[in-house]
């Protein structure tokens, strides 16, 4: 039995199957990279999770807690988007709030801590992605980088169970990948338990204990970054892998 | 003897005499924008969530009332009310009486629907320009939909009307001139009386425009300040001042409890 446990999960858009009774199991402080082709459903599976798409069956464990995905209440959505924070590619800080205020609104209006308690969190996390010295600039202020920064900041300080990562770095320039990554790292050091969908392989490589390929909406195969990367005996994984440029032509055709 | 033609002092002296009817216009002006930006906003929300039946009740209503002279409609609520208060009375045996209504209530009543209407139309297209992203955030991190509402779109979307907020308020205040029309003396009765007394109606009108004219330059004024207030500078707030040297504290007290629980 897994810490974290995602079974039966499907959600289909119209006629597109996209994601076909998914099950995965993530253990307490894993760092879960998912890769796989465009289009297979790997920001759904993240958005499933937070129940920003609604599936249509799917159960969600947790240590001792079990929640169905698919379900309609409202309170019991909160409950479920409490246990898992999102981050996205494209940032979504408030744009009216600066970076403290993005911190700490969550804290404050969802959580219902006071304004001193959610400060001490928000500058503490702020801290660990090396944000805490631009606390009153608005997101118009920021980099890209420090803007994700700042959003992982904002997820972190909710304390979920599970942190979900959508392509954190792809909307940005390459010079501002790296900072970003080096934060990602610090959290995951940090114990945090991560599910990330990222292009960036030789991050997954470095920094995953697990590795998921999804294809077709189906987890096609899964193990430790070695077992991906170096010993892949899946066909449609070493396929991709090597579309990727991450496999020699030689070992694909052998 | 002298004739004037033109008393140019008395376009001035008189203000004063009018501007005794600037409350009444003042609380047309505020209550009907008040019911405008609820209403509308209501009117705004149907429309955006596209809500069953609602959404064509509100399309209709919209429709109506841009479609239809404010004259008209003044006139429409002023016979109208007391027609529905009569059958009120003949079906439900009541006693309700229609002369105790307030002349004002028929022209706050009348500008407040048709402001509604304007306002619906800037108020959606306001909370449409707040970008989708901002609020699948708010939604993944547990705010409800009034929370998302109260504390994401609407500041947000006031920062876009206020403009065109600042409009129609304008437009509003000349339309109170209309309110005589239903018995109320606003501003332009109280110069309509005065002329009726001396006959210097070239005069009174002089006044009225004068009066209105510096109300809605004061208003560009204090919209104009609204807009900057809060408008999200191009530069970056300093870090300074007490509520900078409050956080810089927890920030260090942060710290130290940090490398306290490390070090044991
Ligand atoms: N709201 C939606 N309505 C209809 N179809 C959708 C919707 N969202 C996603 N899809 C479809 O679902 C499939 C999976 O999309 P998803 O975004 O999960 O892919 P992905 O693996 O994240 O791809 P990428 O690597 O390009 O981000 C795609 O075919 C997409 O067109
Ligand atoms: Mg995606």
């Amino acid at each position: 039995m897994s810490y974290i446990e995602i079974r039966g999960l499907s959600k289909r858009f119209g006629d597109t199957q996209v994601l076909d009774n998914l099950s995965l199991d993530i253990e307490k402080g894993d760092v879960v990279a998912v890769i796989g082709p465009s289009g297979t459903g790997k920001s759904t599976l993240l958005r499933s999770l937070n129940l920003l798409e609604t599936p249509e069956s799917g159960f969600l464990k947790i240590g001792e807690k079990e929640y169905n995905l698919t379900c309609r209440s409202g309170s019991d959505r909160r409950k479920i988007r409490l246990e898992t924070e999102m981050v996205f590619q494209q940032f979504n800080l408030l744009k009216n709030r600066n970076t403290l205020e993005n911190v700490t609104e969550g804290l404050i209006t969802v959580k219902g801590l006071s304004k001193a308690e959610a400060e001490r969190r928000a500058l503490l996390e702020l801290d660990r992605v090396g944000m805490s010295d631009r606390l009153f600039h608005y997101p118009r202020h920021l980099s890209g980088g420090q803007q994700q920064r700042v959003a992982i900041a904002r997820a972190l300080a909710m304390d979920p169970e599970l942190l979900l990562l959508d392509e954190p770095t792809s909307a940005l320039d390459p010079e501002l990948v790296g900072e970003v990554l080096t934060a990602i790292k610090k959290v995951a050091a940090a114990g945090n338990t991560i599910l990330l969908v990222t292009h960036e392989m030789n991050f997954v490589r470095n920094a995953a204990t697990k590795v998921v390929f999804l294809e077709h909406g189906k987890v096609e195969a899964q193990g430790t970054p070695k077992e991906i990367f170096e010993n892949a005996d899946n066909p449609r994984l070493k396929q991709f892998l090597y579309k990727i440029n991450f496999l020699d032509l030689v070992d694909y055709y052998i | 003897m002298d004739v004037v033609l033109f008393d140019w002092k008395l376009v001035f002296t008189q203000i004063p005499e009018i501007l005794k009817a600037f409350p009444t216009t003042i609380e047309l002006t505020i209550i009907a924008t008040l019911i405008g930006y609820v209403l509308g906003l209501a009117l705004a929300l149907v429309k955006i969530h596209r809500v069953p039946v609602l959404r064509h009740i509100g399309a209709f209503y919209i429709s109506f009332l841009r479609g239809t002279p404010i004259l008209v409609q003044l006139y429409i609520t002023y016979y109208g009310i007391p027609l529905i208060l009569k059958y009120i009375n003949l079906t439900h045996g009541t006693n309700y009486n229609i002369n105790s209504i307030p002349a004002v209530f028929f022209a706050i009543v009348a500008l407040g629907l048709n402001q509604s209407a304007f306002d619906s139309e800037v108020i959606r297209a306001a909370i449409e320009s707040v970008d989708k992203g901002q609020l699948e955030a708010a939604r993944a991190l547990g705010m409800t939909g009034g929370q998302i509402l109260r504390r994401v779109i609407l500041p947000q979307s006031v920062v876009v009307a206020i403009p065109s907020l600042g409009n129609s308020l304008i437009q509003l205040i000349k339309g109170t001139s209309l309110a005589f029309t239903v018995a109320v003396v606003d501003l332009t009765a109280a110069g309509r009386i005065l002329a009726g007394r001396n006959f210097r109606y070239f005069e009174a009108y002089c006044s009225l425009a004068i009066i209105y004219w510096i109300l809605t330059i004061v208003l560009e004024q204090v919209f104009k300040r609204l807009e900057r207030h809060f408008r999200i500078d191009e530069q970056a707030p300093a870090f300074e001042g007490k509520e900078a040297q409050r956080l810089t504290a927890v920030l260090e007290s942060v710290r130290a409890e940090k490398a306290e629980v490390s070090a044991t």
